[in-house]
């Protein structure tokens, strides 16, 4: 039962970083029509700025704040670069983007290595938690997320910019004749998130491992979330990206991960036979 | 003030303005009238910045608008109401109102709003999705005078409205022309126009085919019925 117990905390812990990962990417598919298939990437590269960052410092606290920042402006950088040239023609993108995760992943190989590596939790010891001794780091993790979604959404709802940016999502030409700076705003919400992505990365660096690779196995997971919580949908992104974690975690208890995974994807695509627009649909656009 | 000189634009490999000019002068209440599909709304879009000029220009008060990129040009003193009003049915009342604003609302653009359309008071927290078709209509014109503009671009404001608020809007638009504003307004419903323009254009085909005063315009039934295909 503790196993059980244990993989089903985990489950929820790495569900929430998977849900601020996927907030991203369903606020770049939702405001720029833009199907990242680099967003995995960009976790990967907060892995491996934290790993960087602490190995300079010898401090992953300055890690933890600064890699957001950095995922901040690389993402306006390639917003500007490779985003905005192709806007409006959804096919590209994708070709783009995927070129663009190539770029990244052979460019931190170069620069960091093929072989994994991993990071010590700055946060060690467990406390007790529904019978089970469980990792102090873990909580705090899932704490940051958490905080992390709701800054989010209230960024979203309650700032000026937040308020372009539903703007925008709705009707880009009605929101320029207001005199709303929609380039800009595309900008920021590309930068967004990849700043939540590489977030994600240095929250997560600790509990998984440094791998150039590393996004190819977030990504998936994210389009999962997104799509089970409906394209666009942020509230159903990160109610989906939970529920899909937690199912793998528990499910993971009993048998192997695979299995885990072939039963996320069974549930993909019963939600996409019954309700192809997410389980969520219709919630919030 | 507005100043519209061979103004050409297209929808891809399709030219739908064909060399448009107009001119609306300080005071000036203009219609801009024409069937369906002759290329009205894109005159007004390509003023705005919304659809790309291939050739002319458009100047107010002697800014290119033509070279401005859109977002811009509203903080030239031109408002824009658009046809369907344009209200975002996700934003609540008060920030479509305000929604084109750097800063927070002063107390007098807040007074601004609140004492030409008091209704709307009410329902800030509300939905703008949520409010009747008159309702959404107050709520674009007044988040155009927000912005305190010098002139007010309008692109059929009666479309959709329930008959016995036309009137209303009508006197609302002139109540703004009055405070000093001009006016640019498309329109179906010849009755408004007539009403409440100085002058009127007609479009055919993405041009210009007559101008006159709309005192002109009423004595010539001719030419209502050749380029508008119904009675003055």
């Amino acid at each position: 039962m503790d196993i059980v117990v244990a993989l089903a905390f985990n489950g929820l812990v790495w569900g929430l970083i998977i849900a601020l990962i996927a907030l991203g990417l369903s606020i770049i598919f939702g405001l720029l029509d833009i199907i990242n298939l680099a967003h995995g990437d960009f976790f990967m590269v907060g892995t491996v700025l934290t790993w960087f960052v602490l190995e300079a410092t010898g401090n992953y606290w300055i890690a933890f704040l600064i890699v957001p920042l950095m995922g901040f402006l690389m993402g306006a950088l390639v917003e500007r670069a490779v985003i905005q040239p192709i806007r409006g023609t959804a096919a590209l993108s994708i070709v783009a983007t995927f070129g663009l995760s190539i770029i990244i992943q052979e460019v931190v190989r170069a620069g960091f290595g093929a072989a994994p590596k991993r990071i010590l939790p700055p946060i060690e010891g467990t406390i007790p938690l529904f019978g089970i001794e469980y990792d102090i780091y873990r909580i705090f993790a899932a704490a940051v997320s958490i905080v992390a979604i709701f800054g989010f959404f209230a960024f979203l709802h309650r700032t000026k910019l937040g308020t372009w940016m539903r703007a925008v999502r709705f009707d880009r030409d009605i929101a320029l004749a207001m005199g709303v700076p929609a380039r800009t705003v595309y900008m920021v919400t590309f930068a967004l998130g990849f700043a939540m992505a590489a977030l994600g990365g240095a929250v997560a660096a600790p509990i998984t491992t440094v791998d150039f690779q590393t996004g190819v196995d977030v990504l998936p997971f994210c389009f999962m979330a997104v799509i089970i919580g409906g394209l666009g949908n942020l509230p159903g992104t990160v109610a989906a990206a939970v529920l899909l974690a937690v199912t793998e975690g528990i499910v993971t208890s009993f048998t192997d991960p695979t299995v885990a995974r072939i039963v996320s994807l069974c549930l993909m695509s019963a939600v996409l036979i019954a309700r192809p627009h997410g389980i969520f649909a219709g919630a919030t656009r | 003030m507005l100043e519209v000189h061979d103004l050409h634009a297209s929808y891809g490999k399709v030219e739908v303005l064909r060399g448009v000019s107009l001119e609306v002068g300080d005071g000036e209440i203009v219609g801009l009238l024409g069937r369906n599909g002759v290329g009205k709304t894109t005159t007004l879009k390509a003023i705005m910045g919304l659809v790309r000029a291939s050739a002319g220009r458009a100047t107010f008060d002697g800014v290119d608008l033509t070279g401005l990129a859109a977002h811009k040009v509203p903080a030239q003193g031109i408002g824009y109401v658009p046809q369907g009003r344009g209200i975002f049915p996700n934003l609540t009342v008060e920030e479509n109102l305000f929604l084109g604003l750097r800063q927070d609302p002063s107390p007098p653009q807040r007074a601004l709003v609140f004492d030409r359309f008091p209704q709307l008071k009410d329902r800030m927290d509300q939905k703008g999705g949520t409010l009747s078709g008159g309702e959404q209509q107050q709520l674009a014109i007044a988040r155009c005078l927000v912005m305190q503009p010098k002139l007010i671009i309008l692109d059929e404001p009666t479309e959709g409205i329930m008959p016995i608020l036309i009137k209303e809007i009508r006197s609302e638009i002139r109540k703004i022309n009055k405070a000093g504003v001009s006016i640019l307004l498309v329109e179906q419903n010849l009755v408004t126009a007539f009403k409440i323009c100085s002058s009127i254009y007609l479009m055919e085909k993405g041009a210009i085919v007559h101008r006159s005063s709309a005192a002109d315009l009423k004595t010539q039934p001719d030419v209502v019925h050749r380029y508008l295909g119904m009675a003055a």
